[in-house]
């Protein structure tokens, strides 16, 4: 079979399969329901989505101040973790674990820490210099600041 | 197996020093069958296990500028690859510069090659996208030669509301001094050794939407010297390759479409009269859906095609010249597989292929072109762990 004939023959199969099985695009922030959170000695009021992926893609290390960065998240499957890939950082949680596999296992990055329970993830982030991580909105606390997307 | 399965549970993600020092590791058995010819040991007269790939690898980040880390490799396939352990890289990665706007620095030591979309953790397989990466590109012949170089690579990133882009420039030596890179370009193990002289590397990859679409380019120039021993027939000699990839990728909640397209110059000088003076343009290409129907399950078509020279992609020329069968000179591989995600740590996958030709076929398992088949299926398993 000559190649550019294959190649339209996928695409179109690709096609054809991909209107059988439409899924809902992913969603725009919605009043969201998913809070980002860092240290209460945070000054930074805001910052851009593009930045803010680069953070939780694991490459950016130190907040415009020089403090360090420490992430903090949930386990893949964990509705909260589900939620901020899609709601707030609008990625799917699968390229997000691939993103940081491929650095991880090329010597170019580490794993972000994982936390199991909506208090530990405000415990740990109220208490680490330079945290973030994520609440639902309804589970913030007074200990940690509330960063805003731009 | 089940050892390991039950001590990689337990280990979790071993983190030491307030996560500053992260140990990590995979253990990966595959099985291969194949119906004709021989793929990774001899597959032909029933399942292979010379499939294997074990690492473990350290990082350590003493300060948020600084990452030191490094990785032990074996990897065993068939007469490709005995399985040697090796230091698969070892980097010293210093950001100079970082900002809300992005960051930029330079990695020191055994850095992989960013080349194409998988190469740089191309043995790992939690991040393949199939069992065997598609062999048009990502040859397990002469695999040594497009994994890393030992040098520097300066790296700038971008994170603005357009996407992220990602820039490298690589400058090193690459890891040529094996008769699998020698199979490759001259054709068989002959007496001699091959030497790397200094290559060129520049990956550019953009990421919009948060790398739902993903588009690369990738250039390589570089050059081996070819030193002969007394016994060889072929003189000594050079070889330059030229390779240039282009990747599309587009990911959705439950597909992911990839497309890559490789063209490689290779130019032969001074070997005499067995490998005359001359230049040749192999060209790939590779498109593959996957699909994601329901958590932990994964599935995939893909077709894959090489021709190891463009201007000749029946091989007629080549046989004409040679001798050898035409089919020897291209391969047309139809894939399908399943991915399946018993746990975050372990994986179990399995694959068909339908080919003709034996393009990417190795000379050192299959020592007889005459006995070489057209058109072969091969049937892979595999299991992996990581921790």
């Amino acid at each position: 079979m000559n190649y550019s004939l294959a190649l339209r023959c996928i695409m179109r199969v690709s096609l054809l399969i991909a209107l059988m099985f439409p899924e809902s695009a992913v969603t725009a922030p919605t009043a969201s329901a998913m809070a980002v959170i860092t240290a209460p000695s945070f000054s930074k009021a805001a910052i851009p989505i593009s930045t803010l992926r680069a953070i939780f893609g694991m490459r950016v290390q130190r907040w415009p101040d020089g403090t360090p960065v420490k992430v903090f998240v949930f386990g893949d499957d964990a509705p909260e973790h589900v939620s901020f890939c899609k709601d707030v950082l609008q990625v799917f949680p699968h390229q997000l674990r691939m993103a940081w596999d491929r650095l991880v296992f090329a010597g170019l990055g580490q794993y972000p820490e994982k936390v199991s329970t909506a208090s530990e993830m405000l415990a740990k982030v109220s208490e680490t210099p330079g945290a973030v991580g994520y609440v639902r909105t309804s589970e913030v606390n007074q200990d940690v600041h509330v960063l805003k997307i731009q | 197996m089940l050892l390991m399965a039950g001590w990689a549970a337990e280990a979790s993600a071993v983190d030491m020093m307030d996560g500053k020092l992260q140990l990590h590791g995979f253990l990966t058995q595959g099985i291969v069958l194949t119906s004709d010819n021989n793929f990774s040991g001899k597959s032909d007269d029933g399942p292979s296990f010379d499939f294997r790939e074990v690492g473990i690898n350290a990082s350590w980040r003493p300060n948020p500028d600084v990452l030191v880390s490094g990785q032990l490799l074996s990897h065993r396939v068939g007469e490709l690859d005995k399985g040697n352990v090796r230091l698969d890289y070892a980097i010293a990665d210093w950001t100079a510069l970082s900002g809300e706007w992005g960051r930029g620095g330079i990695r020191l030591g055994r850095v992989k090659h960013p080349f194409g979309l998988h190469n740089e953790t191309r043995d790992v397989a939690f991040t393949r996208p199939s069992i065997l990466l598609p062999q048009s590109i990502y040859f397990e012949q002469a695999r040594n030669l497009e994994m890393s170089s030992d040098g520097a690579a300066f790296y700038l990133e971008r994170y603005t509301g357009l996407g992220s882009f990602y820039a490298t420039y690589g400058l090193g030596y690459g890891q040529v001094g094996d008769k699998s890179v020698e199979a490759a370009f001259i054709g068989r193990d002959f007496p001699g050794s091959f030497e790397s002289n200094l290559l060129q590397l520049l990956n550019l990859l953009w990421e919009g939407d948060g790398g739902r679409y993903r588009l690369g380019f990738t250039s390589v120039w570089g050059s081996m010297d070819y030193d002969a021993d007394t016994g060889s027939p072929m003189a000594s000699g050079k070889v330059g390759f030229h390779p240039v990839i282009l990747s599309a990728q587009y990911n959705w909640e439950q597909w992911s479409l990839t497309a890559e397209h490789f063209l490689e110059y290779i130019q032969y000088q001074d070997f005499g009269p067995l490998k005359p003076d001359g230049s040749v343009v192999a060209k790939s290409f590779y498109v593959q859906g996957t699909y994601r129907p329901v958590p932990r399950w994964e599935t995939f078509l893909r077709y894959d095609v090489f021709y190891g020279n463009e201007d000749d992609k029946s091989g007629k020329a080549f046989h004409a010249a040679t001798g050898l069968p035409g089919f020897m000179s291209y391969s047309k591989d139809w894939t399908f597989g399943v991915r399946y995600d018993v746990t975050p740590r372990f994986m179990l996958r399995a694959e068909l292929h339908r080919i003709e030709g034996t393009g990417w076929l190795s000379s050192l398992e299959n020592p007889d072109p005459f006995r070489l088949d057209k058109r072969w299926d091969m049937l892979m398993l595999l299991g992996s762990f990581r921790f």
